[in-house]
């Protein structure tokens, strides 16, 4: 029961249904990956509490947190800290008062992680005295990441929090969140386009597909070559593979035709694969879509 | 000259009485609008909005109609206080009341819907109950709208003039104010009175309009 997460029931959207049966044992850290509009954020606000319209049952730890179409706990006694994609801070404050924010309502629980470290960690110390609204993108998500983890949930939800960062900010805080994590031992739900940061802090993975569970499993095993596909099975499509790292393990492509992906891309936007490939070949396979930030 | 005062007092008191008790009410009624998506919402829109348009005599003879001793309203007041609400200060609060909703729940209504529901959420993701919510997340983002609603409630409740006239009357103490005296001033010709009467209140609508245009247009300070 410890860290159980059950989520039985359906959702409906605009552009799809969010159909749920999940049980998920939330001791080892859980990964969700899929396309733009795979229901990725939406599973969260579920968890969260936030979607009225959820008709169906979500239970964690055996707490029944919502029966039906009633919140038997509501959001704000379940526990949680959610660092959210586009952060949400408190406008009119500065960034200490967003923290302290959480930090007042916090339950008083032991917790290794104390302020100093958080702030240092997250590289937010020279701006703990400026207003939010006078922050980068990255910078409000670093916070907003601080602001969940000061929470001391029970439950961490994190969705792309760090995907307005450059790669020297997101290789150190996911370094430090790993150890974080697996030091304090609180379950954490991780959304992200970027294989590397799944396959390093997360040991199963759950893939969506336009509301449907595609394949929940092993990091391992479903980031392994080919696999880190969103869509049902592999479909060929025109792509140029522009760069590739020094071993061939990852390259990045380019679409040369839209229609050919068959997944939510755009053309010119790129994708990185684990797969063996040298540069200028083509390739045979579908894929996860990632932004540009990740390739730096 | 002491009448005057007494008009002068009776006026910052109704007016006073009137803007703390809009408060209370008007933040609710604003936050429903700002928030529901319901039917009724446009008919309650409407029906708040209702003083801006009508003239004062006609909201002041509905009031007289239901507020009177003999009807139920003024009647059950009648038989708790032994006072009648027509002619009287208490019937002017209640008049002023409605007649100052709009320039109360407007402005709340303005600040409420621009308080982002996302960073609600976020704060009740944090532990923030909706009463926390609403003490620590939204008032103060809405302290601007509070100022705008008490500053044009007040300016306009000292302004009252035919709600009063139709209902309050002009008794000394009771129910005269300033409009009133002034009025009455022009009637017996006694025009210097009027005067500085006049004056004053001109002067009084420029410094509240001021306020709200030199504060209220500012953007929110900063929370440390």
């Amino acid at each position: 029961m410890r860290n159980q997460l059950i989520i039985r029931g359906c959702l409906e959207r605009a552009r799809f249904t969010l159909d749920l049966d999940l049980s998920i044992d939330l001791n080892e850290p859980l990964g969700i990956m899929g396309a733009t509009g795979a229901g990725k954020t939406t599973l969260l606000r579920i968890i969260a509490g936030l979607e009225p319209d959820f008709t169906g049952s979500v239970a964690f730890c055996g707490d029944v947190w919502r029966d039906g179409m009633i919140d038997r706990v509501p959001t704000h006694q379940r526990g949680l800290g959610v660092a959210f994609q586009d952060s949400r801070l408190l406008p009119g404050r500065t960034v200490e008062n967003n923290l302290n924010f959480a930090t007042q309502r916090a339950p008083a629980v032991d917790s290794r992680l104390d302020y100093m470290t958080l702030v240092e960690a997250l590289d937010l110390q020279h701006l703990l005295c400026e207003p939010v609204d006078s922050l980068s993108g990255g910078e409000r998500q670093r916070v907003a990441l601080a602001r969940a983890l000061l929470a001391r949930p029970r439950l961490l939800l994190l969705d792309e929090p760090l995907s307005a960062n450059d790669g020297v900010h997101r290789q150190q805080v996911i370094a430090h969140l790993g150890d974080w994590m697996s030091a304090g031992g609180t379950p954490f739900i991780y959304v992200s386009h970027a294989a590397a940061e799944l396959a390093q802090l997360t040991r199963q993975v759950l893939i969506l597909d336009q509301g449907a569970v595609r394949a929940l499993g092993k990091t391992d095993t479903l980031l392994d070559a080919g696999n880190v596909v969103p869509g049902t099975e592999p479909s060929s499509f025109a792509a140029v593979v522009v760069a590739t790292d020094n071993d061939s393990r990852t390259a990045t492509l380019e679409f040369t035709d839209v229609d050919d992906a068959g997944i939510a891309l755009n053309r010119g936007e790129r994708v990185v694969v684990c797969r063996d490939v040298s540069e200028g070949s083509g390739l045979d396979a579908s894929l996860q879509p990632e932004s540009d930030e990740d390739q730096r | 000259m002491p009448d005057d005062m007494q008009a002068v007092w009776l006026t910052v008191l109704l007016a006073g009485v009137t803007t703390l008790l809009l408060f209370p009410i008007a933040s609710p009624l604003a936050w429903w609008l700002a928030r529901s998506d319901s039917k009724g919402r446009s008919l309650v829109e409407a029906v708040v909005a209702m003083p801006l348009v009508l003239p004062p005599t006609v909201l002041g003879f509905y009031l007289l109609v239901m507020l009177n001793p003999e009807s139920f309203v003024g009647g059950l007041w009648f038989n708790v206080t032994g006072e009648s609400l027509t002619f009287s200060f208490s019937g002017l609060v209640i008049a002023s009341v409605i007649y100052s909703l709009p320039f109360m729940v407007q402005p709340l209504h303005a600040t409420f819907r621009a308080v982002p529901v996302p960073v609600l959420e976020a704060a009740a993701t944090l532990g923030a109950s909706p009463r926390d919510q609403w003490l620590n997340v939204v008032l103060p983002l809405a302290k601007r709208g509070y100022l705008t609603g008490g500053v044009l409630t007040f300016a306009h409740t000292v302004g009252e003039f035919g709600v009063v006239l139709m209902m309050g009357g002009n008794i000394p103490g009771e129910t005269r104010v300033l409009s009133i005296a002034i009025y009455e001033h022009v009637e017996t010709l006694n025009y210097q009175a009027a005067h500085s009467l006049a004056l004053g209140l001109m002067c009084f609508s420029f410094l509240s309009l001021w306020l709200v245009y030199r504060y209220a247009g500012h953007r929110f300070e900063v929370v440390r």
